[in-house]
């Protein structure tokens, strides 16, 4: 088991420094110069010579190989580098916009199941019944909108016509909880209507499935309660596709949160991602790339080695 | 009593949550603004150009020698007074003011500004400019005397830039003490920024706002939601098309000035644009009034000569209209070119920002109508700018706002003897206007200044360096409840920050 686990870490570390050293050469390789960029903002010619030694100050004028091996070097050490725009350290930007897109991705993920699980067995058990039509065309609805329509409209509506809510923006946890959690509530609630109506769908067809499964029918004829059929067999046996499907999603949202993010003023990671590629901010676009890239990596390594746990073939293989 | 608390009870507290009208999130603190900017400033330094977010917060937080009214006039800063000393000097008297750090302001902390800026590792936006400078001396505190390399008439305008304020040369390394009326307090890198009065400002009674919460909304639509829901009390950059809307509302009101504008630059090392006959046939294509609608909703107005403003004391109304609409005479310029049967090339710009790709496209279709084939190219901002410093463009879209309402404002725009840049012609050297800009610059008799930009702008519209589009309307939305803020006038429309120290908020 052991030597499985070392050999898998090993493939694991190799793949990351794969998706580093391509993102280091692809960044490099767009046209657009960060010293350039930050000195030309607004639409103003910078001196020449002040764009020169902006570029000699940040080591952009250094061979790439050498701009690579330094950072490479910097990264064994754990260091992220700084953001070539004000010197700010990277990791430390990153630790405080991680947990906040992991904070609404997980309040997303959350709200869609509470909605998605009740509702699919609901219309599994009314199938074919007006109600399951009703939900069906709302899954439909819901999948087919874009999330900046819904954002947008959340915003218009319960912001600028009802003023129940702020249009959006971040109070941290620790300053007011309660305005962060209302904050929190309209990105992850966007994100959540798509998401519910997956696993909405999900839900339905793996409920309609079990239903027909020969165990539940003679659960029915022994008489159990409907309530004791829909907790302990339809919702348990649904539960599996929808922990899959939902992992799935939020692997995906990890750095797909961009427009939500960005309708809500949410200060996220995949904000500060579109904004360092903008801004050609190498070391900022490297080291989330880097983290985003390692967490996939460790989400894969974790479910291998539980593969390995449940199936031994996968541990010789 | 007792308080049961059962899990029904937690899932419907918990539904509701969204539901809760969120008293705390209205922009109601006495005394305290709050300001919705369109871009989290990257880097607040002093002297380097990062942008106009920045620009506006060191606005807040420093001051030069010379300043704006909100007029547009200069008017003095840290300076009360300054005087011409012969050919080459220039002599400003300091006035009693005091640095954030306590320390008086004092002619040493001016010398050593100026050298920070011109220093060979600087990466100043004026380093170019003050290095023309020769010496500058400090006969006693309230005094210094700059000696010139060349006579310069703009040095009192360069000195009221947000790229020049003067910092305590007793600043700690890395930090950067000003004399402006509010105090930076705290910073959320990319989400807010707090400032507080600094209450040894030296103007009496000024600033009247306690403190200023600068929040980062860059998507436009929701920093306009956020002003009409009452989140914030100030907005820059009103999107054009929620102009009416903050207009109509009756809570709200709209300050707008046509500040900004719209062009375009050639690549004129290369045929076909190297050839002035197809610059001034690609001026005469252009329907203005339409881009001003199809680009800005309206807000804005045609553009048919160089950027100098109708209110400026050097417009020239005879050669307002030099690049007027007449497609005939498009046509005829290009068969005198040589080009009787059209060209094909392409047009540079960027979809990141829907100005520059609306007014792209619109001009396509004018270009097309006279014969003129225009490929679109419409990469990221990174990608454009490094593309036009380059000069792989054969014609560009470009906006920009001059540097100052003074003709010698535009020169880094017009003048191709600098070196190559996106924002102006690539390869177009134009040795009469490169002439004329340095004469307007050592000239000092105002009338005199006005007969030299007047011959400037007669080649400039047989040369087109440019091609004038649209002034683009600038706009910020406010509370009602928000006075003392002006937007302020042409080219300055960026200086507004300087309005805060007079603004109030009840």
């Amino acid at each position: 088991m052991l030597g499985f686990a070392g050999r898998r870490l090993a493939a694991s570390l190799v793949l990351v420094w794969v998706v580093v050293s391509l993102v280091f050469m692809v960044i490099h390789l767009i046209p657009g110069d960060p010293a350039e960029l930050l000195l030309s903002q607004g639409g103003v010619a910078p001196d020449a010579a002040s764009v020169a030694e902006l570029r000699e100050q940040l080591g952009l004028d250094r061979p790439l190989g050498a701009q690579y091996l330094t950072y490479l070097s910097g990264l064994a050490h754990g260091d992220f580098g700084a953001s070539l725009q004000d010197q700010h350290p990277v990791a430390e930007e990153i630790a405080l916009r991680l947990p906040r897109t992991l904070e609404l991705v997980g309040m997303a993920a959350l709200l869609a199941v509470v909605i998605g699980l009740p509702l699919g067995v609901l219309a599994a058990l009314r199938s074919g019944h007006v109600i399951d039509r009703i939900l069906s065309d709302l899954a439909g609805l819901a999948l087919s909108v874009p999330v900046f329509v819904v954002g947008t409209l959340l915003v218009l509506v319960l912001a600028q016509k009802l003023h129940w809510v702020s249009a959006g923006g971040y109070v941290a946890l620790a300053v007011n909880p309660l305005r962060h959690l209302g904050l929190l509530m309209m990105p992850a609630g966007t994100i959540a209507v798509g998401l519910a109506a997956v696993v909405f769908r999900v839900t339905r067809g793996a409920a309609l499935e079990v239903l027909e499964r020969d165990h539940v029918r003679a659960a029915q004829a022994r008489g159990a309660s409907p309530a004791v059929i829909i907790r302990c067999h339809v919702v348990r046996n649904a539960a599996t596709s929808v922990i899959t499907v939902v992992g799935l999603h939020l692997g995906a949202l990890l750095g797909g949160t961009v427009l939500v993010e960005f309708v809500f003023n949410w200060p996220g990671l995949s904000g500060y991602l579109v904004r360092s590629v903008e801004a050609r901010d190498y070391p900022e676009v490297m080291g989330i790339v880097l983290v985003i890239s390692v967490l996939f990596v460790l989400l894969n390594l974790i479910v291998e080695l539980l593969y390995g746990v449940i199936d031994p073939r996968v541990r010789r293989g | 009593m007792v308080l049961s608390v059962n899990r029904r009870g937690i899932i419907a507290g918990a539904a509701a949550l969204p539901f809760l009208r969120m008293q705390g999130a209205r922009a109601a603190t006495p005394g305290v603004l709050t300001f919705g900017l369109s871009a989290p400033p990257s880097a607040i330094n002093p002297w380097a150009n990062t942008g106009t977010a920045a620009a506006t917060i060191k606005l807040m937080i420093y001051r030069g020698l010379v300043s704006f009214d909100p007029a547009g006039n200069l008017r003095g800063e840290l300076a009360e007074s300054w005087t011409r000393e012969g050919e080459h000097g220039w002599v400003f008297k300091l006035r009693d003011a005091t640095f954030q750090n306590g320390e008086k302001v004092i002619s040493a902390d001016v010398k050593w500004t100026i050298e920070q800026i011109a220093a060979e590792k600087s990466t100043a936006y004026f380093r170019a400019e003050m290095q023309q400078i020769e010496r500058v001396e400090t006969p006693d505190d309230l005094t210094v005397r700059f000696i010139t390399k060349t006579p310069l008439a703009t040095l009192p305008i360069w000195m009221a830039s947000y790229h020049l304020p003067i910092i305590s040369r007793n600043s700690p390394k890395g930090s950067f003490v000003g004399a402006g009326p509010f105090v930076l307090k705290a910073q959320e890198r990319g989400v807010s920024i707090d400032l507080e009065a600094f209450p040894g400002y030296y103007k009496k009674g000024l600033p009247k706002l306690k403190a200023i919460r600068v929040l980062a909304y860059p998507d436009e639509n929701l920093r306009v939601a956020a002003l009409q829901s009452g989140d914030i009390d100030l907005i820059e950059y009103v999107p054009w098309q929620a102009m009416d809307a903050v207009s109509a509302n009756p809570a709200l009101k709209l300050d707008a000035v046509e500040g900004a504008f719209m062009f375009l630059v050639f690549n004129a090392s290369k045929p076909p644009f190297n050839d002035a006959r197809v610059r001034k046939a690609v001026a005469h294509a252009i329907k203005r009034d339409e881009l001003v609608k199809a680009a800005f909703f309206g807000r804005g107005q045609p553009l048919e000569h160089l950027p100098i403003a109708a209110s400026s004391a050097f417009f020239n109304p005879e050669l307002a209209h030099g690049w007027a609409y007449d497609p005939a005479l498009s046509k005829k310029l290009l068969a005198e070119a040589g080009f009787a049967n059209g060209i094909s090339c392409s047009l540079l710009s960027t979809a990141q920002y829907g100005m520059h790709k609306d007014t792209a496209e619109v001009v396509q279709q004018h270009l097309a109508a006279v014969g003129i084939k225009v490929e679109l190219n419409l990469p990221d901002w990174a990608t454009r700018v490094a593309i036009g410093n380059r000069g792989q463009y054969d014609m560009a879209v470009m906006g920009t706002a001059a540097d100052s309402n003074d003709p010698d404002g535009i020169a880094t725009i017009i003048d191709g003897s600098l070196s190559p840049s996106y924002v102006r012609s690539f390869g177009l050297k134009t040795e009469k206007i490169t002439a004329l800009l340095a004469a307007g610059r050592a000239e000092l008799d105002e009338a005199k200044r006005k007969t030299i930009y007047r011959d400037l702008e007669k080649v400039a519209i047989e040369e087109a360096p440019l091609v004038g589009l649209t002034w683009r309307s600038q706009g910020y939305g406010m509370r009602k409840a928000v006075t003392g803020f002006q937007n302020m006038p042409g080219a300055l429309t960026f200086y507004s920050g300087l309005t805060f120290e007079t603004a109030s908020v009840d």
